[in-house]
């Protein structure tokens, strides 16, 4: 049984990819990124109520840059001096949920869409969620432990230009044992399930999108210890065949090239990524023996 | 040393007050000089790695998503080291507690985890010597527990006698002549007596090792050798004496990072597998339950044996538990996507960050990363994107992330 000072930190990371949630509020008016965050602060809210040793963290990913909606570095300055809410509810929890929802209005008013970027800068938020973490950690008192995990909740469609930075902080977390969780809200995102497979985490694609409340609360509010109590979904199969670098194929076996790492499904004698010629084995020629020839005069 | 006859020697120079290093805040507390000092180290050390030379250019590595040539640092990632533990009398010496075998063992535990860690297509193997023999501990293999557990039951092993380095390095030589041009072979000694039994003459063998492009490191723990400098120089490898404990770790994990690759070396194309992992439920009623062939060897009695799920080998259909392995039966290396991608930080490994006073900064001071406020005297900059990083997630971003948490992947430009 954990006790009561150690720490339980939860980080959600939000995608709030502007194009993707335009198009879904044409595609489903009755889920929005209101509702949305609307269930993500229910989680939090669940979260910070468990036990008074509980933080929290809010992540929202953009496609320019991903900023922390919560908790922001204003409040840290006013030291929370905002008005207490009205109706008799906790504190912490009217402060958490003002805080967001002026930061993620702030968010979306003011940053444009600039050039052709239109993918979710993902793996630099779960940068920033290590780094966070790493931060709370070397500010823990003496003697208290901290578990942490990351929670993602994914919309837009995966973006495989960020795969080798995905893959870095993927084990930068495997390491120091924090656990990734996703949620994806439409496609499957196969990062994401390994990332989930290699942390230990879960892995979920809603069914019903307008029920996410009701999913992140069954499923991701308990902690690792007493995930074992729970009936959960079942763990999806990850598919860890390589892509090739050519088609972009799964292939069952490929040549990888010993100085890049890049992945091919046919022999080639250059490779194409960094142009290194490869050394051919060739087979040992049989020499015909030489026949004596008979000189002729 | 041969290299400074001219350094004056340590009794004629000025007295060094090493207790004037370290300096009490307000509070009296010493923490915060024992941080500097850490940091300090750590950074020479960064900054060490980073003067290494980038040979090769790759074009647009497309996971990376950088399009145009970026710089690449050759290095072997396939490695295949062998580590010769000396197990001679002066192992029992107790200058490291509890006594130096104990102590080099469980710090070699440590040592295989991390190697595994950063190199996990890579091999090792380990050699004893002792009464001017030596003996092969455990073969070349890829799986750190096979390792482990000899290393955990060498400890009650008895020391005595000289080593031999000749008979050690003649053993590891057998078996890394026969390995292929494009992986690294590597010997790490780990030698603690000042002499060594030899047969025959070392220095024809040191010639051997140099032609056989077999890099030798040495690491001292008692004080340094002629024929151990001899060595690692015409070898091309690195040899420290250790001071005392935490220097030893130290040392040993200098050489879980790939060492360079020269220009010279082969590069070939490696046929490997991947093998996708099947688990078949109870309740399947086509899901046969079979052998996997790595523990029809062992005798372990807490392996069940028979299991449902496991690794296919693509080519002969083999079944294995684990991954990275070679199939005993076809000989194809299986490995599974995220092994490869472990090793990439070695080969585009992030530049370091500027340090700035804190003063020049203008506005609102905090980290990019951890949005907590910049406390130190300095800042650390990305020269790509120019965001400021405090002196924690700098060291952080380093260690452990190996990428810049605000560079987008459009404009870096690495």
């Amino acid at each position: 049984m954990a006790s009561d000072t150690d720490v339980s930190l939860l980080v959600i990371v939000v995608d709030v990819n502007p194009i993707w949630w335009g198009q879904q509020a044409h595609r489903e008016p009755e889920f929005t990124l209101a509702k949305c965050l609307d269930a993500v602060m229910v989680l939090g809210n669940s979260h910070l109520a468990m036990t008074r040793s509980n933080k929290l963290a809010v992540i929202a990913s953009h496609c320019q840059d991903s900023y922390f909606l919560y908790p922001t570095k204003k409040s840290a300055d006013n030291g929370g001096d905002e008005s207490s809410s009205g109706d008799g509810k906790y504190e912490l929890l009217s402060a958490t949920n003002n805080q967001m929802a002026e930061e993620i209005r702030e968010i979306l008013s003011k940053t444009e869409v600039r050039g052709n970027s239109t993918d979710t800068l993902l793996a630099a938020s779960l940068a920033k969620a290590l780094c966070y973490i790493h931060r709370v950690s070397k500010e823990l008192e003496v003697g208290q432990e901290m578990k942490s995990r990351i929670l993602v909740i994914k919309a837009a469609e995966d973006c495989a230009l960020q795969y080798m930075n995905f893959m870095n902080g993927i084990f930068a977390a495997q390491k120091q044992n924090i656990l990734i969780d996703a949620c994806v809200l439409a496609s499957d995102s196969g990062l994401l399930q390994q990332a989930c497979d290699i942390t230990g985490g879960l892995y979920l694609k809603l069914p019903q999108k307008v029920a996410l409340a009701q999913y992140l609360l069954w499923v991701f509010l308990a902690d690792s210890e007493q995930r074992s109590q729970l009936v959960l979904p079942p763990t999806a199969h990850v598919d860890y065949r390589a892509a090739c670098f050519c088609h972009r194929n799964l292939i069952e076996i490929g040549y990888v090239c010993s100085v890049c790492l890049s992945i091919f499904c046919t022999f080639s004698p250059i490779c194409t990524t960094c142009e290194t010629a490869f050394k051919i084995q060739l087979r040992q020629m049989v020499k015909p023996k030489k026949k004596k020839l008979k000189q002729q005069m | 040393m041969d290299e400074e006859p001219e350094r004056a020697k340590r009794w004629e120079g000025g007295y060094e007050r090493t207790w004037e290093v370290l300096k009490e805040d307000e509070s009296g507390s010493l923490k915060s000089s024992v941080e500097a000092i850490l940091y300090q180290s750590k950074r020479k050390r960064m900054i060490t790695s980073h003067n290494q030379v980038r040979l090769g250019m790759v074009q647009g590595h497309r996971n990376t998503g950088n399009i145009g040539l970026l710089p690449i640092l050759l290095k072997k990632l396939m490695r295949h080291l062998y580590v010769v533990i000396d197990c001679s009398r002066s192992m029992e010496d107790q200058d490291l507690k509890p006594n130096r075998l104990t102590s080099t063992l469980k710090l070699i535990e440590k040592f295989v985890d991390e190697y595994f860690d950063q190199n996990p297509i890579s091999q090792i193997g380990f050699i004893t010597t002792k009464n001017k023999r030596a003996e092969k501990l455990t073969d070349l293999a890829g799986n750190p527990t096979k390792h482990t557990t000899a290393l955990k039951k060498a400890v009650d092993t008895v020391c005595g006698g000289e080593p031999s380095l000749y008979n050690s390095l003649n053993l590891a030589i057998q078996s890394l002549k026969h390995m292929p041009g494009h992986t690294s072979r590597e010997i790490l000694i780990v030698l603690s007596s000042l002499t060594t039994c030899d047969p025959a003459n070392i220095y024809e063998l040191i010639k051997t090792l140099k032609t056989l492009k077999i890099r030798v490191s040495v690491i001292g723990l008692s004080a340094e050798v002629r024929v151990c400098t001899v060595l690692t120089r015409e070898t091309g490898g690195l040899y420290n004496v250790i001071l005392d404990e935490s220097h030893y770790r130290e040392l040993l994990m200098m050489h879980v990072k790939p060492p360079p690759a020269t220009t010279s070396s082969e590069c070939s194309l490696i046929r490997m597998g991947f093998p996708q992992h099947t688990v078949s439920a109870v309740m399947d009623r086509d899901a046969k339950p079979s052998f996997s062939m790595s523990h029809l060897d062992s005798s372990s009695s807490c392996d069940p044996g028979l299991s449902l799920g496991g690794y296919f080998c693509p080519q002969c259909h083999a079944k294995y538990t684990e991954l990275p392995v070679e199939c005993k039966v076809c000989g194809l290396t299986l490995v599974s996507a995220p092994h490869l991608a472990r090793s990439f930080h070695h080969l585009f490994p992030l530049q370091t960050f500027t340090e700035t006073p804190v003063e020049e900064l203008q506005g609102e001071r905090f980290c990019q990363a951890c949005q907590g406020e910049l406390k130190e005297k300095s800042m650390f900059t990305c020269p790509s994107c120019k965001n400021v990083y405090c002196m924690e997630c700098d060291l952080y971003i380093h260690d452990a992330l190996h990428f810049c948490p605000c560079c987008t992947h459009g404009d870096a430009a690495r």
